[in-house]
């Protein structure tokens, strides 16, 4: 039973401390989009924030021997994007600072957006994606968002539902999967 | 647990048994497929947690797609514009008695416009010509020379000092010289809604284009005064 719901968290920082980079890449995939949201309030612009992201994950490769633990892995990670945003919003010279910070001097492959995630991040297939959560069967749904809207562990959801946690598990990945039809069926296939 | 995938939904989760953490990783190390089903269900939780921000994002997207829109529609113009190419080398002597073109005229032009090397040219579509045609039509700066040239021997006056325009009281235009003649060797014209785009070769290896609602006899006189 876990309550902290990225209980898995600091058992992969360990693993990237110790320069497990299929480790760096879970938390990276997992946390890139998070940090390119909060640096587009920062840039308004699409180009700087996947710039900003890779080098937020640059730093954090780099540095993640400095995280302790303190707080949450995304909170550490966003105060290095927001460092980074400061600088980028202070500098005129940004450009000249990104070529000086090449992400291909890392050891480390950084994720860029392909073209299908891009598309998701539209008005029309946000409304899509959450218009099919809403016509989700309502155990799946009631799994999925009390998960991911309200951040509940899925001991938590358990006891809410009334349900093993075996079953929560089952029915947040069914939802997942079900919307990643629907996404794969009506949205990506539409571009 | 079995499946791959419903493992990976329980470490994105946090959930994930410790045993099972570095069998994921691996699976997941190989497979492009399970990266994106990641970067994926982030996306989708992002969209329902985090509302405000990403239909921010979203928005400016779809800004940018209006850009690219704007790009394909061009894109479509210039394919619409060729077609307009074609169309137009076939007008006939009708087709000038209904501009009130002179007979005269009409005749230049229509020999012109209809000998076999225009309607070749034409089929072998000038590209370039093309693309001028649609900034005279689309780029309403595009016909703002700054130099500006006295017709008054033809009758016509600057009628708009910051916009460059000329008229006659009946008629007015627009007008810039290139310094390139595109090929032409003839009097090329189009017409876009109630304008006339007339293209006129002449000394210098240059062309004349003339754009509004003038009659082509007037604007080969035009193009003749700026030859002198």
């Amino acid at each position: 039973m876990k309550k902290n719901s990225n209980n898995n968290d600091s058992e992969l920082i360990e693993k990237v401390k110790k320069g497990n980079k299929m480790a760096f890449n879970f938390l990276m995939n997992k946390y890139y989009s998070r940090v390119y949201a909060s640096l587009f309030s920062f840039t308004k612009s699409h180009e700087d924030s996947e710039d900003l992201t890779q080098m937020t994950f640059l730093k954090v490769w780099q540095q993640i021997t400095t995280f302790r633990g303190d707080s949450a892995f995304f909170t550490w990670v966003y105060r290095i994007a927001i460092n980074l945003a400061k600088n980028y919003v202070s500098s005129a010279n940004f450009k000249k600072q990104k070529i000086n910070t090449s992400i291909e001097e890392a050891d480390i492959e950084i994720k860029s957006f392909d073209d299908s995630e891009l598309s998701l991040i539209h008005e029309q297939s946000l409304h899509k994606i959450r218009n099919f959560i809403g016509s989700l069967p309502e155990s799946l749904r009631t799994a999925f968002t009390l998960r991911e809207q309200d951040g509940l562990s899925y001991e938590e959801i358990g006891k809410i539902t009334n349900t093993p946690i075996g079953t929560v598990r089952s029915r947040i990945y069914r939802a997942r999967e079900s919307i990643l039809d629907h996404i794969n069926q009506e949205i990506i296939k539409n571009d | 647990m079995t499946n791959i995938n419903e493992k990976l939904s329980a470490l994105y989760d946090g959930e994930l048994e410790k045993n099972e953490i570095d069998n994921v990783l691996r699976e997941l190390e190989n497979s492009k497929e399970l990266k994106k089903t990641l970067s994926i269900y982030s996306l989708i939780g992002l969209s329902i947690r985090d509302k405000q921000n990403i239909t921010h994002i979203a928005s400016a997207n779809l800004r940018k797609d209006n850009k690219i829109f704007s790009k394909l529609w061009l894109s479509n113009a210039l394919t619409a514009a060729a077609s307009i190419l074609l169309t137009l080398f076939v007008v006939n002597y009708a087709d000038f008695s209904r501009m009130n073109i002179s007979t005269e005229s009409a005749n230049k032009i229509a020999s012109a416009v209809n000998s076999k090397e225009a309607k070749e040219v034409v089929a072998n579509s000038n590209e370039f010509l093309v693309d001028h045609i649609m900034n005279v039509i689309n780029d309403p700066a595009f016909m703002d020379t700054k130099n500006t040239i006295d017709l008054r021997n033809v009758g016509y006056n600057i009628s708009d000092k910051q916009n460059l325009g000329y008229s006659n009281g009946r008629e007015s235009f627009k007008l810039r010289i290139e310094n390139s003649d595109f090929g032409l060797n003839r009097i090329r014209y189009w017409r876009h809604g109630n304008k006339m785009i007339y293209l006129v070769p002449i000394s210098g290896g240059r062309v004349v284009t003339i754009y509004g609602n003038i009659s082509a006899s007037k604007a080969i006189q035009i193009a003749n005064s700026i030859k002198q």
